[in-house]
């Protein structure tokens, strides 16, 4: 009998709170009916939905696959709290290589967080065309303060956008100023340069870049589509490519695996078994002079080796080349299509449209740059020196982000195998653009007039 | 008269109802049969069903027949990836048994021998089978660095840099030195079964061998390693099915891409990218094709123990 009555009494104030988050008022009158040997442990959960408030408590949770960002997200997140009290968000980051199966799984199962960061282009975008993504062209703030360009990485083919854009990373060569004033050496103007830079470091006993093709996306990522815009004419030559006017195993693409082919000699010794990790250790230790390498490592240099005094400079063009710079845009955030709390989502992503945002951002996470129009004064001075690579220079995204992933083989691999073939030794560079014009050819219509 | 009523009798005796007593051993049964069909029979069918399937994500929902095999097989992309990481696992099982399970044996062999200080030999081998694949594949990969690993340090401070190679960068030699790897971790398995099963060939035997002018090596030809072919034949279908099964070295020592050029990629890592993790950088996985490799692993897996089954049936049919 106590057993029914305790039973009834949890049901009621499960009733209770249930109705109590629907319509505020109405049940409260119900509970003393049945109330009297109100002594029990149940007793607590009414007053636990008591302050029925439109100002609810909201916890929302976001995805993400930058565990190394924990502590600064969970500092820019509480600054929005005290803005929006009532909402306060769960970061919950995946590791980078999980990343996106995980999403998946989740969003499958319906257990996918709130808000979750979005990989640019394609990978994105179909998680859009399966419902799993709100459209977001009524969010307020977003067309106002983002350029059409930086929304198309996390809109669809009409422009209708999906994701507000979030971070941006650059790339280019980091170099050991000890190093570079001992051997008395200036930051190179061209290709050349680099080269004979290269040399003089080399001959000075030191090897002059830690890159190494062990992981090998290091070599996709981080040296090819870093310095391939220099070398096919930044965003409009990649256009051509696109759009068909160029053939992949044109005589631009066929340098840049020739570039690849250059600073093969270069890289330390035993590079075909050594990570990024070991890259990093490499410069850091002074033992390699340069590193091609991207914006998202200043964070690791600047903690591990706070008295390490190294800058960056831009892949230098080869004579008679303008001058590009790989800015990519990494990130976008998107909003669940089936959570329970849109309404406080969205505030955080109109949120996420302000400068104010985009300055604490740029500054929690030095070498993650906000992409918002009329960017912030940032206060690092190691991402100040690679946005101010952007001066002067063209930018584009990676090379193989747009459209190039959406069939197989994808551009991406194909530019990994033929860039790592030719530091092997395995392919020549004319051999290396003709398996990428040959693969990209077997499903890109474009590709496909250049037989 | 009398006869027929025994024979009434015994049609009654063996056509009664059936009792309690008769079917109380299927409930014994039971627990063990619902846990199997719950964890393994039942994922397993639906594993094959999935291989008949298509679509995005983790619940593939168009029926293709054997759309995803002939994917597999005549895609040039599938194709060259399956055949590839088949091969890599024919040479990963190989090397095990050439290496894993011939050490295991000579361990095995010394160990029974009783020589001083066995119970430490015995520990020492069996004790990398106690820790993480992850941890030893991490740790060798550590040590075979070829800037800073130990070995390489070594091979400096005697003066031999010029031996000095990037071991697991080389595509020749790293499938080799991870099965080596592997090998060295599990050897203790195959010495533990080994060892069991010298112990249990009765002293009697050895030394009415031994007293009949048997020499040591003789003994061990003639007489041990016949008594140890059944042991032989259960080390040889576990290493078939644990190597086939095999993920976590590869993954630990040079990623689930089988780096560099899929040199390393074995049924296991290959079949995580089909239907789990998809390719660097898009990740997404096709989980019909993942299903269709994960049925060829379980028929390549299959055939195999039924051969084994076949051969040890017959070999104790043999006997009797």
């Amino acid at each position: 009998m106590r057993y029914k009555l305790f039973a009834l009494l949890i049901l009621i104030a499960l009733l209770f709170s249930a109705c109590a988050q629907a319509t505020p008022e109405p049940p409260a009158a119900e509970p003393p009916a049945v109330e009297p040997p109100a002594a029990e442990p149940p007793a607590a959960e009414p007053p636990a939905a008591e302050p029925p408030t439109s100002q609810e408590q909201v916890t929302l949770t976001m995805g993400s696959w930058r565990v190394d960002d924990i502590e600064q997200m969970n500092r820019i997140l509480s600054a929005f709290n005290e803005q929006y009290p009532h909402i306060s968000i769960n970061f919950d980051p995946t590791n980078p290589p999980d990343y996106n199966a995980v999403l998946r799984t989740q969003l499958e199962g319906g257990t996918a967080p709130d808000l979750f960061y979005l990989r640019s282009f394609s990978t994105s975008r179909q998680l859009y065309e399966e419902g799993f993504l709100e459209p977001l062209d009524d969010l307020p703030g977003l067309r106002e303060n983002f350029s059409e360009a930086t929304l198309s990485p996390w809109a669809t083919e009409d422009g209708l956008p999906y994701g507000v854009p979030f971070i941006a990373v650059s790339h280019g060569i980091y170099y050991n100023q000890d190093i570079f004033n001992e051997l008395n050496l200036s930051i190179p103007e061209t290709w050349e340069d680099l080269l004979t830079t290269a040399q003089t470091i080399q001959d000075a006993g030191y090897t002059p870049f830690a890159n190494a093709s062990g992981d090998e996306w290091t070599i996709a990522e981080i040296v090819f589509m870093n310095l391939a815009p220099n070398f096919i004419g930044g965003r409009e030559g990649r256009l051509e490519y696109l759009s068909g006017e160029r053939c992949f195993n044109d005589e631009n693409v066929v340098a840049a695996f020739q570039a690849v082919a250059d600073i093969a000699p270069y890289l330390p010794a035993g590079q075909e078994a050594l990570t990024y990790y070991d890259s990093q250790q490499l410069f850091l230790m002074g033992e390699a002079a340069m590193w091609f390498g991207g914006s998202w490592d200043i964070p690791f240099y600047e903690s591990e080796a706070p008295d390490f005094g190294w800058s960056v400079f831009a892949v230098p063009p080869p004579a008679g080349n303008e001058a590009h710079v790989t800015f990519h845009m990494d990130a976008g955030m998107g909003l669940n299509a089936t959570s329970q709390n849109k309404e406080e989502a969205r505030l955080f992503l109109e949120w996420m449209t302000t400068p104010e945002f985009a300055e604490l951002f740029g500054n929690e996470l030095p070498g993650f740059f906000p992409v918002r129009n009329n960017p912030p004064q940032l206060a690092n001075e190691h991402a100040n020196a690679f946005l101010s690579l952007n001066e002067g220079r063209g930018q584009d995204v990676r090379w193989a982000w747009p459209v190039l992933l959406d069939g197989s083989p994808d551009g991406y691999t194909l530019m990994q195998n033929g860039a790592i073939a030719v530091i092997n030794g395995d392919m020549t560079p004319q051999e290396a653009a003709d398996s990428l014009q040959d693969g990209l050819a077997q499903w890109f219509e474009p590709a496909q007039n250049c037989q | 008269m009398s006869q027929t009523r025994a024979i009434k009798l015994k049609k009654a005796y063996q056509w009664r109802m059936p009792r309690w007593d008769d079917w109380s051993w299927g409930l014994f049964l039971l627990p063990a049969l619902v846990v199997y069909t719950v964890f393994m029979a039942f994922p397993l069918i639906n594993s094959m069903r999935l291989s008949l399937y298509t679509g995005v994500g983790l619940s593939p929902d168009r029926f293709i027949g054997l759309g995803n095999y002939i994917e597999l097989f005549s895609n040039p992309i599938w194709r060259d990836r399956f055949l590839n990481a088949l091969q890599n696992t024919f040479i990963f099982f190989g090397i095990h048994m050439l290496v894993q399970n011939t050490l295991g044996l000579l361990f095995a062999v010394l160990l029974s021998s009783s020589i001083k200080g066995h119970n430490l030999y015995r520990m020492i081998i069996f004790a990398p089978a106690t820790l993480s694949v992850l941890v030893t594949g991490f740790l060798w990969r550590l040590i075979l660095n070829p800037q800073w690993g130990a070995l390489a340090n070594l091979l400096k401070s005697v003066g031999l840099e010029s031996w000095v190679q990037p071991w697991l960068g080389n595509p020749d030699i790293n499938l080799i030195i991870i099965s080596l790897v592997s090998s060295w971790q599990w050897v203790g398995l195959p010495t533990m079964m080994f060892l069991a099963g010298l112990l249990t060939i009765s002293d009697e035997i050895v030394e009415a061998a031994y007293v009949d002018g048997g020499t040591a090596w003789q003994v061990f030809w003639k007489i041990k390693l016949p008594l140890l072919v059944p042991t032989m034949g259960i080390v040889a279908v576990l290493t078939f099915v644990g190597n086939f099964n095999a993920f976590d070295v590869v993954y630990a020592m040079s990623g689930v891409r089988g780096e560099p050029g899929y040199s390393t990629d074995i049924m296991g890592t290959f079949f995580y990218r089909a239907a789990i993790a998809g390719e660097h950088p898009v990740a997404q996985p096709n989980m019909g094709i993942g299903a269709a490799v994960a049925t060829l692993t379980f028929m390549i897996l299959m055939a195999g123990v039924s051969l084994w089954i076949y051969f040890s049936r017959r070999r104790a049919y043999d006997q009797a």
